[in-house]
């Protein structure tokens, strides 16, 4: 199973202290939801996770995950699949920001095609294939870039307050992915600093409070209308 | 005078366009020496351009403003030099460089390197790092990230190319001390043209002036247009 595991952890800016935790593992079949006011450091959290930047202290480590050649180095980058907040959009058509990631993906090359096909469904983009990716609404762009990680089936994945520009149709499209990777055992963190229809399917909670990470079993909440908003039919084709 | 004007513009016409072998031999000579000079500076100095943006070394603020100031260098400041380098007594007298094509492609690629490293630096500072970032994390190695990033800047970088193309195609200090002007050797488009007008012969030299001309009509329209198409991104 993979994991990240990230130890003795501590991050600062400078003077400023922003978090530290002795322990955190994030794993694959665990949804969590990062909780924490704005500017707590959830963004760095989910960078340093991805290894996309490094702690002050302390190490992250990737397990589970099969060694690269010896030409590619076996940092933790790439292993973790991170969402930015305002997603990055290559230059160039829907199409080849959808496919960009295929030629680095372990998988299966037809695998990989279908997915795509079903992820251009799933996430409502076929009028929008040779549309430049710059066009995009922001919902669209969301969509985008949710499809993108979805085609590549990450083990784990960060979502950075994603539904945080998206209308409700963008949203129930994104939360049919989501629940799909979720379904796949991907393991998933989701920031966000209030609860929104993605953080109903979490069942892991991560708080970022007075500079500490705290990890907790989620309470559950009111029952979410979760089937309501996931289409079944689409769901069964998919399996 | 303007029946004058015309007369020479004609004879500048049917040099070009009967292929006269001096002028075209000029020109061949001007376009081998800038594209080879072009050619070996412009990896390493897209290199050094992408360090100096992303890396964090003591001393890269006086490397950043050394290159800064070399751009504005005058070529016959960089021609001295290049001369000294390779005259005999010089240390690089031995490679027997001075007035041969291989001198003046040395003397242009220390002209276009400074406008290389600057410029891409440039446009590597200003790239979205979230580029860099969303090639990493969907696995793509780092010389797939690093490419997937010069194809975000294909424009800023494009220009770069351009201008260090430009400054060394149309140099004459370091191309007249390195190469010596000698006919159909080293004499290039900028060297002749200095020739040709001192000598008063006015109509070579027009024919090589609208040569550069067209050139730079070319080459900035097909900016313009790649310009044109790069939409500006909302986030």
């Amino acid at each position: 199973m993979a994991k990240i595991i990230a130890q003795d952890l501590e991050m600062r800016f400078g003077d400023k202290h922003l978090f530290s935790a002795a322990e955190l593992i994030f794993s694959q079949n665990q949804v969590i939801h990062l909780q924490g006011d704005n500017g707590c450091g959830k963004t760095t959290l989910m960078k340093l996770l991805a290894g996309l930047i490094k702690p002050t202290q302390g190490q992250v480590q990737a397990i589970g995950y099969s060694l690269a050649p010896w030409w590619r180095s076996n940092s933790i980058v790439g292993k973790a699949l991170y969402l930015h907040q305002h997603p990055y959009l290559f230059d160039g058509t829907v199409l080849y920001n959808l496919t960009y990631p295929l030629s680095f993906s372990d998988n299966d090359k037809v695998r990989l095609n279908t997915r795509t096909e079903q992820a251009i469904e799933m996430a409502q983009l076929g009028h929008l294939l040779s549309q430049s990716a710059s066009s995009l609404s922001g919902g669209e762009r969301q969509r985008l870039a949710i499809a993108r990680a979805w085609i590549v089936e990450p083990k784990l994945m960060m979502l950075d307050e994603p539904t945080s520009n998206m209308d409700k149709h963008s949203q129930h499209l994104v939360l049919q992915m989501v629940a799909d990777l979720k379904k796949q055992g991907t393991g998933m963190i989701i920031s966000s600093h209030q609860s929104c229809m993605l953080t109903q399917i979490c069942d892991h909670v991560w708080l970022i409070d007075n500079n500490k990470i705290s990890s907790n079993d989620k309470v559950p909440e009111a029952p979410p209308t979760l089937a309501v908003h996931i289409n079944p039919n689409m769901l069964n084709n998919m399996a | 005078m303007n029946e004058g004007w015309l007369a020479l513009t004609q004879q500048a016409l049917s040099l070009l366009f009967s292929l006269d072998p001096e002028v075209w031999s000029i020109i061949s000579v001007s376009f081998s020496v800038s594209f080879a000079a072009l050619a070996i500076t412009l990896l390493p100095s897209m290199v050094l351009g992408f360090l100096l943006a992303f890396s964090r070394f003591r001393g890269r603020w006086l490397v950043t403003n050394l290159i800064q100031t070399l751009q504005s260098v005058p070529t016959v400041v960089i021609g001295l030099l290049v001369y000294l380098l390779l005259t005999r007594m010089g240390p690089l007298g031995d490679l027997k460089w001075l007035f041969t094509q291989k001198g003046m492609i040395l003397g242009q690629m220390m002209i276009c390197a400074p406008v290389l490293v600057a410029m891409s630096q440039a446009a590597f500072t200003s790239v979205d790092r979230r580029a860099w970032e969303t090639s990493r994390t969907l696995g793509a190695p780092w010389y797939n990230a690093i490419w997937a990033v010069c194809r975000e800047l294909k424009v800023p970088l494009l220009l770069a190319i351009i201008a260090a193309f430009s400054r060394i195609l149309t140099e004459v200090g370091c191309s007249m001390m390195v190469g010596g002007n000698i006919a159909g050797v080293t004499r290039n488009i900028p060297t002749a043209i200095a020739l040709e007008t001192s000598k008063g012969d006015f109509a070579q030299a027009i024919a090589l002036g609208l040569v550069l001309l067209v050139l730079a009509l070319v080459l900035n329209f097909a900016l313009g247009t790649l310009r044109g198409k790069a939409e500006p991104r909302s986030h």
